[in-house]
């Protein structure tokens, strides 16, 4: 059964590509049957995460004899170090497209097949991997919340925030070294910069009321957020050098909510409520008039703005959120989720294929990696507690 | 919205306008531009004041909310006035208004609807006429419910504006 879902990625599908056709999305095969290395438990560990990197990149099959992408290599460890020569060829064509020895302890053996996997998705389909990005989310346990960082595969979650207080809506800032989240340690919501590096907490906004949602701009000299000091919960553009205070939206019987930029910088997308309910709008920062962007459904929130320009975010439609993504260049929204539970916080993955968000039934959230390619989702977070409000690392 | 907050808010505007003091329209909601910018300097929030002891002898009851709304509903209007009479006995006493809402709907609105909860309820006290130095705003979104369960009246109870008092 053919089953193409949602838009073909440039550079996704080479016309030499031996294609498997199933449900979900056009795969290319790939062979690590001669990717081995010796008995050693780290070598071990790297072709077993090596292989399911490759697979939930979403852009393989694995295959015996007869598959297009051959990768080969022998993984030794020698000291503390672990290294795979890896070669990466495509049997169609003959090319080599990838050789490189890739290095590392072995205490960061999983980094270390994220790093590689990253490398033969980019030399064999020339976009970015998703195997070495971090997600950052908001996760609740025992009445405590916190903020937590995990890889891509949901393995090595760990602790990023001991604040002992609500926490919100934590975004990645420069790099993936720093978090933008809200804190109530102070007994306001403020908004602040942890770098995870140091573990430094820096305040970058904490007016009288509100000071929530901050998103880092593209270039990275500003910030977006809602404060409310002026009598309204409205957006604001805060200038991190010179700290100066721009107004972005100017709604006496409005709040708004949720901003997120444009690839360019140029404009935001948010939630509004003007309408009387929330919705989706898009105003360019110093521009006269917003547009809405949503109409369908009772109420629309969570936008997330993607690198390739489109918006994802989450619809209540038939009585439970879905996520959806609207096309500015096409002017379609497609929904991506089928219900049976509420599905919100969609962001965007750095591969633009993938999306996280959190997936509520029965009360419980967890953490879900979406297709727009469309294969089926995958459940990320394992652990007791309640994990939401993911952000997934722009590299 | 039949309260004196709004009567008040009108005539500031006429009066606004009558003196030409500089109304310039947002572009947004062309429509309601000049209430929006003369209501807005009107009621801006100070600077946080030190919250000081916590006045535990007095409490007053929650306003309640409906769904996705942030106006003060008249039925709720008594309430106000006991707060606002309280505060202009006790001279000495600082508010703060916290907003909350239910758990549906996304937590980064839910943080900006209970805010807008928390100033409608400010804006209603200014209004009876307490000094707006002496009252801030604080949302917890949908954080910190005052009712756990998901039915309706659990949801009615945590739709709404606590008052926190500070001496």
């Amino acid at each position: 059964m053919l089953a193409v879902t949602g838009c073909v990625l440039a550079g996704a599908l080479e016309a030499a590509d031996v294609e498997v056709v199933k449900v979900g999305s056009i795969k290319t095969t790939l062979s690590l049957s001669r990717m081995s290395g010796d008995a050693h438990a780290a070598t071990q560990t790297f072709r077993a995460v090596l292989e399911a990197d490759l697979l939930r990149s979403g852009w393989f099959e694995m295959a015996g004899q007869g598959a297009t992408i051959e990768v080969s290599g022998f993984g030794r460890v020698s000291g503390d170090r672990l290294s795979v020569p890896c070669r990466v060829v495509n049997k169609l064509t003959g090319r080599t497209e990838l050789s490189e020895t890739f290095t590392a302890t072995t205490a960061e053996v999983r980094q270390l097949a994220h790093r590689t996997a990253d490398a033969i998705v980019f030399a064999v389909k020339r976009v970015p991997g998703i195997a070495a990005s971090q997600i950052a989310m908001v996760g609740a346990h025992v009445g405590r919340q916190d903020l937590y960082l995990c890889d891509a595969d949901g393995q090595r979650l760990r602790r990023a925030t001991h604040d002992g207080a609500v926490c919100l809506s934590p975004t990645w800032g420069k790099g993936a070294t720093e978090l933008l989240y809200t804190s109530f340690h102070n007994g306001y919501p403020d908004a602040y910069r942890i770098d995870l590096v140091g573990g430094r907490r820096t305040r970058l906004a904490a007016y009288p009321g509100l000071n929530t949602g901050a998103v880092l701009s593209p270039d990275g000299r500003r910030i977006a957020l809602t404060l409310s000091k002026d009598g309204n919960p409205d957006l604001y553009v805060k200038d991190l050098k010179s700290g100066v205070v721009s107004r972005i939206t100017r709604t006496q019987y409005a709040a708004e909510a949720s901003p997120s930029w444009s690839p360019d910088g140029k404009q935001l997308v948010f939630v509004s409520d003007r309408s009387g309910r929330p919705q989706v709008y898009v105003k360019t920062l110093f521009g006269k008039t917003a547009v809405r962007l949503t109409y369908e459904g009772r109420e629309n929130v969570s936008p997330d703005w993607g690198a390739d320009g489109r918006v994802a975010y989450s619809s209540r439609t038939g009585g439970v959120y879905e996520i959806c993504v609207y096309d500015p260049q096409t002017r379609r929204h497609v929904q991506l989720t089928k219900g049976g539970a509420d599905w919100e916080d969609p962001s965007w993955a750095p591969d633009r294929r993938h999306l996280v968000c959190t997936r509520t039934a029965g009360y419980r959230s967890h953490l879900y990696v979406l297709d727009v390619m469309g294969d089926p989702p995958l459940r990320l977070t394992t652990s007791e507690g309640d994990w939401y409000s993911p952000d997934w690392s722009s590299q | 919205m039949k309260s004196t907050v709004w009567l008040t808010s009108i005539m500031l505007v006429c009066v606004a306008m009558v003196a030409g003091s500089g109304c310039r329209t947002s572009g947004e909601d062309m429509g309601e531009a000049l209430i929006i910018e003369e209501l807005d300097g009107d009621h801006a929030l100070t600077d946080r004041f030190e919250d000081g002891t916590r006045v535990t002898d007095v409490s007053f009851d929650a306003v309640r909310f409906r769904y996705d709304s942030y106006q003060v509903d008249s039925a709720e209007e008594s309430k106000l006035e006991r707060v606002a009479d309280y505060l202009q006995r006790a001279g000495d006493v600082n508010l703060v208004v916290e907003g909350h809402c239910d758990e549906r709907g996304s937590r980064e609105y839910n943080m900006s609807l209970g805010e807008h909860r928390a100033l409608a309820v400010r804006a209603y006290l200014i209004g009876l006429g307490v000094d707006s130095g002496r009252i801030q705003t604080r949302s917890y979104g949908e954080e910190k419910p005052l009712v756990m369960g998901h039915d309706d009246n659990a949801r009615t109870q945590n739709r709404r504006g606590e008052f926190a008092l500070y001496r």
